[in-house]
């Protein structure tokens, strides 16, 4: 078992009797797609794909994971995620307030490699599987403490209608309709 | 025209090599400058200077979308560079950063385990399948068959929507980690990649009646733009370009890296060197990697798990992600991997993309940014062919042979 | 005489009439319904939806209405460097005389809707054929008068496909003429009575003749002028807004006109209607079963997009002296032979 090399050549010049049997191929071929279409148009956004658990989307941060390590803000390769200090109460020393430091994210910057996310020895940070989110202006995109630790609001799934995508041995890839909005 | 002789097509036999001077222009000649801007230009500006009908000097003038890779590179880290090559062309993103990362990792004296071996394998085969119905798709827009053209893309879906399953992004997919993958495969992955493969066997008969035997589509791709094989060799094209000049060059057999050798399948080559040649390589091509994804995805079900990354690495891990590593099979990284160190000294990392062979030179000085970074990429190397293959045909023959080429600009400019 | 009576009375008049309600207003309803059903059928095709979003329920196709609204409503750039006059009137031109042909086609075998005396109708596919051959000229034109190098490639691209299938196309025709022994359109639907319909007579013929309508209105696989890998739009690089429309609705109007001669010479005409006395059954509804087929044929050149690349320029050509001119003399042959042993 080893990889080889395949010499072959083409097919030689072939005659007119071929050429008209490859023209009426190509005829019956496009009629018959044409008859029955085998569409794999997605109707974005009235129907959504709905994207599996593993999908890189949106970068979530739970903070009561966080231990303020920074390793996130080291390893994103497009210096996305910064680290900012916050003043938040102590819990060792009630009353008195202590600096604490928290990711922030740009997602104008993001290019969602997941890196931050794998690099978290805490699992602080978790993606959610949609990451087609408009926003109107550009100063939105700059998530502060709060934002970056809601999901999203996924607009899509309002409008649409959720399908999973699935590998298909004869249509290549079909729809089915998942029922739950989640 | 200052009586000068012209050589249309063909070549010089006293040199081997035909000598095309850059600036001649006779009064009758017209000069056309296609692209940038142009429908069928790509992000390149090709200037050709026309006879007629007849293209007499092609000048490939490259480096329209030029990003600094090798510099970029050089300023930030081990692994971030990653990301950052998969954009020379994200379709094949696997294929073009895994010779970087297996530079870093003879630096690094680790070593990826066999299953992420494996599963390197698998994510290559399926960029190249991408990669390949992607510039099959171009190439057809190109001959004007818009048929082909969504058919490859919408096929590509098919093999992007694997990638997705096993990376967790369609295109961008930094998978491979010095050391090792980041992730393994999901539950039932392998049927998954089992019936896509089945699709795609029946789906290259269709090709082959609709766009291969078309006799539109064959009568412009026969023996157009030759190369014949010592013009390849000099030249020195390399991938499916080469391949169909009847030069058995690939890396993963001349020196087969991560599990090639282990796995059955050929390497086609045809001796014609013309633009149908160049087509059905690549068409051969899609139908072995077929074949390497079935054999992997066999291996991978049947083999127990195992770590995917270095033991050096796992040794490392803390329990939480020796606990995620088995649950959920993501290959957590290392904090220290942001700033890590690499002993000093140069290695050469190769691989055959989608396009043809990529060489990186990765130089370290024993800090945490690699000294150097130097890649080949294919294109860079087959952009030269469009010099020797345009004259003599006719301007109309211009896409077809930049089609077969399957010349992308953003990774020959870096 | 009140005016609306005199316009109604000139518009009333057949070769007017027919230019602008069948030939303008027809062949825009019918260019327009043309371009959806290529970009749907391509769609099919290609496994996608085509135009959707403009109306759902109607499969799209207002989309071609928003695309002539966004056309008519945008603005005409007129380059610095071209040459003004050639370069806005090639396509208004172009257009009209593409529509001409319709003056003199009769539509009906009742003499009283004619569009020409019974005189001159003797030569009516002459004449048409005649005005036929006359739009390419200004799209040559509108390639030169651009002054741009992929409207002159283009332009002269067009010039030699003029060459070639103009030729193919008249001796085409001549392959009906021949059977019929006779110029006359009228005369040669008339021999096609009870379902003899030249097609079936003559196939050769018209197989030159449908070839000739795809090489000259640049269909798919002679889209060759306009050929968007190397010269853009070839000779309608330069042009926008409604002048680019013009430019690109006057191909499927040139393809309609010459499908309504195909269908007069080789499909039967009004057949199997036979016209009577009155507007309606004399001339609207045999009119209408005409355009109806024509719009067939217009369909069918439309759908060969859906499974064609374009040939190479010299490819066309070859294919045209090499194979369709040996065929259209052929056909011509084939129709004086059957028009010897009585069969037409």
């Amino acid at each position: 078992m080893a990889p080889r090399v395949g010499l072959r050549s083409l097919e030689k010049r072939r005659t007119l009797i071929d050429g008209v049997r490859s023209n009426i191929h190509v005829l019956m071929l496009g009629v018959k797609y044409f008859v029955n279409p085998r569409r794999m148009t997605l109707v974005y956004p009235r129907e959504y794909p709905k994207l599996s658990e593993g999908y890189r989307g949106f970068i979530i941060l739970k903070k009561e994971k966080c231990i303020s390590c920074a390793a996130c803000a080291r390893i994103c390769p497009s210096a996305a995620m910064k680290m900012i200090r916050v003043q938040e109460p102590d819990p060792k020393h009630p009353g008195k307030a202590k600096m604490k430091q928290y990711p922030v994210i740009n997602y104008q910057r993001c290019i969602f490699c997941g890196y931050c996310v794998d690099v978290c020895p805490t699992e602080a940070l978790y993606h959610v599987n949609y990451h087609d989110i408009v926003y109107d202006n550009l100063a939105d995109m700059f998530w502060d403490l709060e934002t970056f630790q809601r999901e999203p609001e996924y607009k899509t799934a309002a409008e649409g209608r959720p399908v999973r995508i699935v590998i298909h041995e004869e249509l290549g890839l079909v729809k089915v309709p998942v029922e739950d909005k989640a | 025209m200052s009586g000068e002789v012209r050589v249309y097509g063909g070549w010089r036999d006293d040199l081997g090599l035909r000598v095309i001077p850059s600036k001649r222009i006779g009064k009758d000649v017209y000069e056309v400058f296609i692209g940038p801007q142009h429908p069928g230009s790509g992000h390149m500006r090709i200037i050709i200077r026309v006879d007629g009908d007849v293209i007499v000097e092609a000048d490939p003038d490259i480096g329209y979308v030029h990003r600094t890779m090798e510099k970029l590179g050089e300023i930030r880290g081990w692994i971030k560079p990653i990301p950052l090559f998969e954009r020379m062309a994200i379709h094949d993103a696997c294929n073009i950063t895994l010779p970087y990362v297996r530079a870093v990792e003879k630096l690094m004296g680790v070593e990826a385990p066999l299953r992420a071996k494996y599963l390197r394998v698998l994510l290559c085969e399926i960029n190249r399948i991408a990669s390949h119905l992607y510039g099959f798709a171009i190439f057809s827009i190109f001959l004007g068959h818009s048929t082909m053209y969504m058919w490859a893309m919408g096929d590509r879906e098919v093999f992007i929507q694997l990638a997705e399953e096993l990376t967790g992004a369609r295109l961008t997919h930094s998978y491979p980690i010095p050391g090792g993958v980041r992730r393994d495969i999901p539950q039932g992955f392998p049927d998954m990649a089992r019936r896509a493969v089945r699709y795609m066997r029946k789906r290259l008969e269709e090709y082959r009646k609709m766009f291969l035997e078309n006799p539109v589509i064959r009568s412009r791709l026969e023996g157009v733009g030759v190369i014949p094989k010592n013009l390849a060799a000099e030249l020195g094209l390399v991938g499916p370009n080469a391949r169909g000049s009847g030069i058995a060059y690939d890396v993963r057999i001349i020196e087969p890296y991560e599990v090639y050798d282990e796995l059955d399948f050929e390497v086609p080559v045809y001796t014609e060197g013309d633009a149908l040649a160049r087509t059905y390589v690549r068409v051969e091509e899609i139908a072995q990697s077929l074949r390497i994804i079935e054999q992997v995805v066999d291996w991978l079900e049947k083999k127990p798990r195992e770590p995917i990354v270095d033991e050096s690495i796992y040794k490392k891990y803390p329990p939480l992600h020796k606990k995620i590593l088995e649950s959920q099979g993501r290959a957590k990284l290392l904090p220290w991997m942001a700033t890590m160190k690499v002993p000093a000294g140069a290695a050469i990392g190769r691989g055959e993309t989608g396009r043809g062979e990529i060489i990186y030179y990765v130089e370290s000085d024993g800090g945490v940014n690699p000294y150097r970074v130097r890649i080949v990429t294919p294109s860079a190397r087959n952009v030269i062919a469009f010099k020797y293959a345009l004259p003599g045909h006719r301007v109309m023959d211009l896409p077809a042979i930049y089609g077969s080429l399957d010349y992308f600009p953003p990774e020959a400019d870096r | 005489m009140a005016v609306h009576e005199a316009l109604a009375a000139i518009i009333g008049w057949p070769p007017i009439w027919q230019v602008l309600i069948i030939g303008f207003i027809g062949s825009l309803v019918v260019s327009i319904f043309a371009v959806w059903f290529e970009r749907k059928a391509a769609a099919r095709v290609q496994r996608r939806l085509g135009p959707y979003w403009a109306s759902p329920r109607l499969g799209g196709l207002l989309h071609l209405i928003a695309d002539l609204a966004r056309y008519a409503f945008q603005y005409p750039i007129i380059p610095r460097r071209v040459d003004v006059v050639p370069f806005l009137a090639a396509p208004i031109a172009g257009l009209i005389i593409a529509l001409l042909p319709l003056a003199v086609i009769p539509f009906t075998s009742n003499p009283s809707y004619w569009p020409l005396p019974p005189a001159a109708m003797e030569y009516s596919l002459l004449i048409a054929l005649a005005i036929a051959t006359l739009p390419p000229i200004f799209i040559i034109a509108a390639g030169w008068a651009s002054n741009n190098p992929f409207a002159v490639i283009g332009g002269v691209r067009e010039a030699f496909i003029i060459v070639a299938y103009e030729l193919i196309a008249i001796l085409g025709f001549l392959g009906a003429a021949a059977a019929v022994g006779s110029f006359n359109l009228v005369e040669i639907v008339a021999a096609q009575e009870g379902f003899k319909w030249l097609i079936l007579l003559n196939p050769i013929a018209f197989l030159a003749v449908f070839i000739a309508i795809v090489m000259s209105t640049s269909a798919f696989p002679f889209e060759i002028p306009e050929s968007e890998a190397e010269v853009v739009a070839g000779p309608f690089t330069e042009y926008s807004g409604i002048l680019y429309a013009l430019n690109m609705g006057g191909a499927y109007m040139r393809r309609f006109v010459l499908a309504i001669l195909t269908v007069l010479a080789f499909l039967g005409g009004w057949q199997p209607l036979t016209p009577g006395e009155g507007l309606l059954w004399g001339y609207i509804l045999p009119s209408i079963v005409v355009v109806a087929k024509a719009v067939v044929i217009v369909l069918a050149i439309s759908f060969l997009r859906a499974v064609y690349g374009r040939y190479r320029l010299d490819q066309a050509l070859d294919m045209a002296w090499k194979i369709l001119l040996p065929l259209a003399l052929a056909g011509i042959a084939l129709g004086l032979i059957e028009a010897s042993i009585g069969v037409v």
